[in-house]
């Protein structure tokens, strides 16, 4: 099969997921890498350059990130091409002139298996693929995004001062979020310390986003972000069963509440019934502790 | 300025979605359906510019099964001036992007706003779909919108902050978030949904081509059961707080 990866970046680096999908466009045959060079992401020019591309090269397949902005290009470039479309995917295999994708519907709720005809636009979960220790960066061919069908004016960006230092939310290999439980976004140090310690991301209960104690971004659940973290750390948190479904594919995930009933102890592979005041920095120094050792 | 918003109607996001005994669906009977949560959002958006602009039109559309009629009604009585049903039963979703594209030549709305993603298929293709085939600049996931001379000021939430477009009008934008949460249907509301006129057509009488890709489900299941965890007790905080961190090393091996 022929695959053509779209990759991105953050900052210089490329991101993970990008490196995930060229390990399985090489798993699945030729692989292509490529990436659009632009000042910043816009629908118009990005879609006009890899459409240009994919019909010049005509792959069997292109794989993106399923990203912001991966998911968005990439359902736009399948509506431009007649192809059939995938998005948020956690793994895919040729069968035949086809492919067997798996992809969490109902908000994570179901896994279902479907098939889905060639050629075709797939956009894959961060982390779904698992990627080798050391496995080769793969070459990357920059292409131009085509200014010419841009319709859009950039303006601004308007940034939020708190997360921009920390590991992306959606990418990040250990969460650390805060609920109710916290009582006000002034205790919000004691999640940030934990995920400091654990190097891990900051997220956060909807309760939490809505209330406004900590910015819409944050927010891990069916209206917030999916992630599937290596381990993820529920604080305060009751395990609503839209929180539930933006989180329970982690690999492991602890909680700590106070309340022995809740609802996140149910799914839970280490609990912990405790005040999280009492008992959060303890844990955060156990952590440096265990790491330093 | 008339804002259009493509709904779906979903399972409520509290319902325990359960695969059906043929292993290639889910259980759809007796459960309760509700407005897409994002598209609730779409609509609070929209409604906070007619909370703002009196004269803004707002309207609502469906591609869906005569249920989705329910959807439509909850949209006009949370505020919506006008509501249309086009009725299809398992449509594939570049079709139902051709039959929107085909609604909105017909309603000339200056602004449509999607869902960013149904909270079914969590797809997040139709948004998209319909701005390209219409021919129409996006942004997708927007937080905000303000209306600006001919062309609207959009909100995108990126990592670390928001983007500010500006796009002229005619435009689409898939919506990550109102500013307040979608408002629940006034008593008042409610009476005057009632009283509305939901015009229906079928999907066929839109003259758009049905043919689309489409994917075929092989099989359905939940989710690995999660369970079998376990509880420390003994011992202070430090002492479990120490015996958690060696677990996750050693046990788990996520440290």
């Amino acid at each position: 099969m022929k695959t053509l990866v779209v990759a991105e970046r953050k900052g210089t680096e490329l991101r993970r997921v990008t490196l995930e999908l060229a390990a399985k466009a090489r798993e699945l045959g030729d692989a292509t890498v490529v990436e659009i060079a632009g000042e910043r992401y816009s629908p118009l020019p990005f879609v006009s350059a890899l459409a240009q591309r994919v019909e010049s090269e005509k792959p069997d397949l292109v794989l993106l990130g399923a990203t912001l902005n991966g998911r968005d290009l990439g359902a736009r470039l399948a509506a431009r091409l007649g192809r059939a479309y995938a998005a948020d995917v956690t793994d895919l295999r040729a069968a035949g002139n086809a492919l067997e994708i798996s992809k969490p519907m109902y908000a994570g709720k179901v896994r279902a298996k479907l098939r889905l005809g060639l050629p075709a636009v797939v956009s894959v979960r961060p982390g779904a693929i698992s990627l080798k220790e050391g496995a080769a960066a793969p070459e990357v061919t920059k292409i131009e995004a085509d200014g010419s069908a841009e319709k859009l004016t950039f303006v601004k960006l308007a940034a939020t001062a708190t997360t921009a230092k920390r590991v992306s939310l959606s990418e990040a290999r250990v969460v650390v979020s805060g609920g109710r439980g916290l009582k006000g976004p002034e205790n919000w140090h004691l999640v940030e310390q934990l995920a400091d310690a654990l190097g891990g991301a900051v997220g956060a209960s909807r309760a939490v986003t809505d209330a406004g104690w900590r910015p819409n971004e944050e927010q891990v659940g069916q209206t917030g972000k999916t992630v599937t973290p290596d381990l993820y750390v529920a604080l305060g948190i009751s395990g609503a069963i839209q929180h539930l479904a933006g989180m329970t594919s982690s690999k492991v995930i602890v909680a700590v509440n106070k309340d022995p009933d809740a609802d996140i102890f149910k799914i839970a592979d280490y609990g912990v019934v405790a005040d999280v005041f009492e008992f959060v920095p303890a844990f955060t120094e156990a952590v440096k502790k265990v790491r330093a050792s | 300025m008339k804002i259009l918003i493509p709904l779906k109607q979903v399972p409520d996001s509290t319902v325990r979605v359960k695969v059906a005994p043929d292993g290639t669906s889910v259980v759809t009977e007796g459960i309760t359906w509700s407005i897409s949560p994002y598209d609730e959002y779409a609509i609070e958006m929209a409604l906070e510019r007619k909370d703002a602009d009196p004269s803004t039109v707002v309207a609502v559309v469906t591609v869906g099964p005569e249920r989705s009629r329910d959807a439509l009604r909850q949209a006009l009585a949370m505020g919506c001036d006008e509501a249309s049903l086009v009725r299809a039963e398992g449509a594939a979703p570049l079709a139902v992007a051709r039959a929107l594209a085909k609604v909105v030549a017909e309603a000339k709305p200056d602004l449509v706003l999607c869902g960013k993603q149904a909270s079914d298929d969590d797809q997040g293709f139709v948004g998209p779909a319909l701005a390209e085939l219409l021919g129409w600049p996006h942004v997708a996931t927007i937080t905000k919108v303000v209306p600006a001379e001919g062309a609207v000021e959009l909100w995108r939430e990126v990592e670390g902050g928001h983007e500010v477009w500006k796009a002229p009008l005619p435009a689409l934008a898939t919506v990550h978030k109102s500013e307040k949460e979608p408002r629940y249907p006034s008593l008042p509301g409610i009476m005057k949904a009632k009283k509305k006129d939901i015009p229906e057509r079928p999907l066929d009488a839109l003259g758009v081509d049905v043919a689309a890709p489409t994917w075929t489900v092989v099989s359905m299941e939940p989710p690995p059961a999660r369970g079998g965890g376990k509880i420390l007790r003994d011992g202070d905080a430090k002492q479990i707080a120490e015996r958690l961190a060696t677990a996750l090393r050693d046990e788990a091996k996520v440290l």
